[in-house]
């Protein structure tokens, strides 16, 4: 008896030491996980390997199918996405648009560490991978390199007052059937990220839903169903493919800091360097006064 | 050589035909790193120079060709291609291109007259293309 008070108090002790710091902590995601609710490995689809963009698609524009003039490639002068924009946004991306035109709206990523962001990275060249598992589905894409987790273990999206705006978002997922199915929030936009190169940007309020699935043995489809009450008029549908690559092939480093002989300058141009590091550009803008003006 | 291996030949012929349009399909440069505003994709053009150096780094791969530019002027020419793993799955190799290679060049040339350019393609003394030559 004596010794059962003695563990009793004790124990009362230890849940009083740990109470103050399990009050300052919200439950972990990891409480929502119930494992018997996973779906079984065995029933998870094969997208295993290397996977591309599907050949025949114009580089970089976040949709293809609505690319003005039809089949321009983005970052190209007078190219652009014909997206259902708010008449504020059209005017906003006509100004990028020009940028564009004049090379002097540089796209994110070539200050090398800076994500793709989403749902652009899921409209990207090089090497994509597909990591299945049941309780989180890994984007793995050699450009950059970026990685995107989309869980599907049970777990919400983290609280309002707990979440903050990112590159990649916040990713919730389930399986119907074969298809993963996820919500992406709490993306940077206007500002910070691009949806493709010819200026196309977001509010930073958009939610994308994202199906994934098999559309024959080796292509993979993504349909992105964008929603922005601040920059849209309407959901906009985007779908890409990925061709899965040759049985054994591989992916490598992508390492943007390694031999970047296209620095920004200060006025957003990009250059082009020699072996030696000098600029080879023939025009190049005077620097702003007061120094650097990072576009 | 007898029937057998000429068809053989006949047949690996075409299949380095299909290949070699494969290869030259995927090759469209894509650019991940950077804007291509810089560039002039409606006026492609064809360098005669000796390669000086590869570059077989990321984000970019380089080609440094000696060529003449428009002007006749002898000048060091920049030439950016893809990154090393996109390269790497269309047949490229670290040795794809060696110092004292003569290549006929062809590229997308910066917009402002700058020795560089945008690779395309390249066609080596041996008569073998990487890219595309059109």
């Amino acid at each position: 008896m004596i010794r059962f008070s003695f563990l009793a108090a004790a124990a009362l002790a230890a849940a009083a030491l740990h109470a103050p710091a399990q009050a300052a902590q919200p439950a972990g995601p990891a409480a929502a996980v119930d494992p018997s609710k996973l779906k079984a490995f065995a029933t998870l689809p094969d997208w295993s390997g290397v996977w591309t963009l599907a050949p025949g698609v114009p580089g970089g524009s976040f949709d293809p199918s609505l690319t003005v003039p039809k089949g321009g490639q983005s970052g190209l002068a007078g190219v652009r996405v014909d997206a259902p924009l708010t008449p504020e946004w059209a005017a906003k991306y006509a100004a990028n648009r020009a940028k564009v035109d004049a090379d002097r709206f540089p796209d994110p990523v070539s200050f090398c560490g800076t994500p793709s962001g989403f749902p652009r990275v899921l409209t990207i060249p090089d090497g994509y991978e597909f990591v299945v598992r049941p309780e989180q589905t890994w984007i793995l894409t050699e450009n950059g390199p970026n990685v995107i987790r989309v869980y599907t273990d049970g777990r919400g999206h983290l609280p309002p007052d707990e979440i903050w705006a990112t590159f990649s978002g916040d990713s919730i997922g389930h399986w119907e059937g074969e298809t993963l199915v996820f919500e992406t929030i709490a993306m940077v936009g206007d500002g910070s990220t691009i949806l493709d190169r010819t200026g196309l940007t977001l509010s930073g309020k958009q939610k994308v839903t994202t199906r994934l699935r098999k559309t024959a043995p080796d292509m993979l489809e993504s349909q992105m169903t964008i929603e922005d009450p601040v920059a849209l008029t309407r959901p906009w549908t985007v779908t890409r493919l990925y061709k899965r690559q040759p049985v054994g092939s591989r992916v490598f480093d992508y390492v943007c800091t390694e031999n970047n002989r296209n620095p920004i300058t200060a006025t957003g141009q990009t250059l082009t360097l020699d072996t030696s590091g000098n600029q080879i550009d023939r025009k190049v803008d005077p620097a702003p006064e007061g120094g650097k003006a990072a576009p | 050589m007898n029937k057998k291996s000429l068809a053989c030949s006949g047949l690996a012929l075409a299949a380095l035909a299909a290949l070699a349009a494969l290869v030259a399909f995927a090759a469209v440069p894509a650019l991940a790193h950077h804007s291509f505003a810089m560039f002039d994709r409606d006026k492609p053009m064809t360098l005669e120079g000796v390669v000086k150096q590869f570059q077989w780094t990321n984000p970019h791969s380089w080609i440094q060709v000696n060529a003449p530019g428009p002007d006749g002027v002898m000048r060091e020419w920049s030439i950016e291609g893809n990154s090393t793993g996109t390269l790497y799955r269309q047949g490229w190799k670290p040795t794809s291109f060696k110092a004292g290679d003569k290549v006929s060049m062809r590229i997308f040339p910066m917009k402002d007259g700058s020795a560089g350019g945008s690779f395309v393609g390249a066609k080596f003394a041996d008569g073998h293309v990487l890219g595309r030559m059109d």
